[in-house]
């Protein structure tokens, strides 16, 4: 998963360097405060994915959905765990009944905003 | 449909196009001087924090629930504006396309009229995305905006009073409209070559205060251009619009309701300009057409100028400024090129 995790940063990262030079690993590096090196091998699967933190920063430069790359990196943001905690049961019983469901039928029970008469 | 993300409106049309998605977001700014002059665009400060109205249950005023939708929270004086993004797509190399007609009290923020569904073209009572990024005000003559200001509503200041007479609606309304999905394909076919595929994320209040509403007034001017829409009106898939009320609390009243403190008062634009923090600009191309403001909206009085003739001092610390750092951003915004201050 490390693998699959740094093979997609790097993809992204080197496509967005295509258009802007500042997406080069030192400027990502620095802008998430990590070294160079370290960005280095995360993205050569060399080292495991760095913590929730920075990977949610490197979320924040890359554009990309912080859930998206946690998901990659085998994790699960701190929130969702903690609404999961409170609970276990209940969402356990929630996400297996979902999680066959095809987007559009999950994305159904999302609650909207409502309208109202105005 | 419509879901509260992040403190974001985030309108989904997944039947229209699996990537059709629109981002609102209502930002926190501080109030330009409001003394006749025409100052660039202030700073976004970040996005004000927004509740379903139906959480709020019975402490809030029964029409609020009738109208539905959501509630933030504004100081009187304070200013807000409207950053508009929708989903990239990689596949077509553009974002999807909106139609986005915004009111504020029900009055059309582009072109002064009442309210009404659907879209009209002459004159053009709605804004492109992304062609727009943001909208700061109403757009009283071609370039020119006067920001949008919260005022109490009853208190005569907000446009939809001046105009209409009466303060029944307050707050904003939006509905927004998607490209029809096979004029999407047509105008923005797929690229030949296979491109990487870009994951974006799905991505009793009377006790308090006798009037829990807030209306937006016409406040200082400064420089915007609404951009006529490059498309046909048939585009528009106006049978697939979502809509929302976004009621707006006066700070002590959300307080009563939430629980919760509201942001902190934004800085003034004397602070904010003389600590040297940038303002913007943003330019289209030459040939960009567009609106030419309302004669409705250019009518409308200011709330500086409406409150010396009430005998209120209705704008504290409304100081003219001299912005000198002023950042250029290009139509068609980069990555890295926010309308942001860090304060």
């Amino acid at each position: 998963m490390a693998d699959s995790f740094g093979n997609y940063v790097r993809r992204r990262r080197e496509s967005l360097r295509q258009g802007d030079p500042s997406f080069s690993v030192r400027q990502v590096a620095a802008r998430i405060g990590v070294q160079p090196s370290y960005l280095s091998k995360v993205e050569r699967g060399d080292e495991a994915p760095p913590s929730e933190g920075k990977i949610i920063a490197l979320a924040v430069e890359l554009d990309e959905a912080p859930d998206v790359l946690l998901a990659l990196a085998d994790k699960v943001s701190s929130d969702l765990k903690e609404a999961i905690c409170k609970r276990p049961r209940l969402f356990a019983e929630l996400i297996r009944e979902l999680k066959d469901l095809p987007d559009h039928a999950v994305l159904s029970i999302v609650r909207e905003v409502r309208d109202g008469k105005w | 449909m419509i879901e509260l993300k992040n403190d974001n409106l985030l309108f989904r049309f997944p039947k229209i196009h699996p990537r059709a998605k629109l981002r609102i977001e209502l930002q926190r700014t501080l109030r330009i001087p409001d003394d006749g002059r025409t100052y660039p665009l202030p700073p976004g400060l970040g996005a004000f924090p927004l509740r379903h109205v139906d959480d709020l249950g019975p402490s809030v005023p029964a029409s609020w629930l009738d109208h539905g939708g959501v509630v933030l929270p504004m100081y009187q004086s304070e200013a807000l504006w409207l950053y508009f993004d929708s989903d990239y797509i990689a596949d077509n190399d553009v974002a999807y396309p909106f139609a986005v007609k915004i009111a504020a009290g029900k009055i059309n923020a582009v072109t002064g009229e009442d309210w009404a569904n659907g879209l009209d073209r002459d004159p053009q009572d709605y804004i492109v995305v992304p062609e727009q990024p943001w909208l700061d005000g109403y757009c009283v003559e071609r370039g020119t905006i006067r920001q949008f200001v919260a005022m109490p509503l009853g208190s005569g200041y907000s446009a939809e009073e001046q105009i209409r007479g009466s303060a029944e609606y307050g707050g904003l309304q939006i509905i927004a409209y998607p490209m029809k999905p096979e004029v999407f394909e047509r105008r923005f076919p797929r690229l030949p070559e296979p491109h990487e595929s870009r994951m974006y994320g799905d991505f009793s209040v009377g006790q308090v205060c006798t009037s829990p509403d807030m209306g937006l007034a016409p406040g200082g001017a400064m420089h915007q251009e609404i951009y006529s829409d490059p498309f046909d009106i048939e585009d528009w898939a106006q049978d697939s619009a979502s809509r929302c009320f976004v009621h707006i609390a006066n700070s002590l009243v959300w307080r009563a309701i939430t629980g919760e403190q509201p942001p902190s008062t934004p800085p003034t634009a004397r602070e904010y300009t003389d600590r040297g923090m940038p303002w913007f600009d943003y330019y289209a191309d030459a040939d960009a057409e567009c609106a030419d403001g309302s004669t409705v909206l250019r009518g409308l009085q200011g709330v500086a100028g409406l409150g010396k003739a009430k005998g209120d001092n209705a704008l504290p610390e409304n100081e003219s400024v001299a912005p000198e750092k002023i950042v250029q951003l290009r139509r068609g915004l980069g990555k890295h090129q926010v309308r942001e201050g860090r304060f």
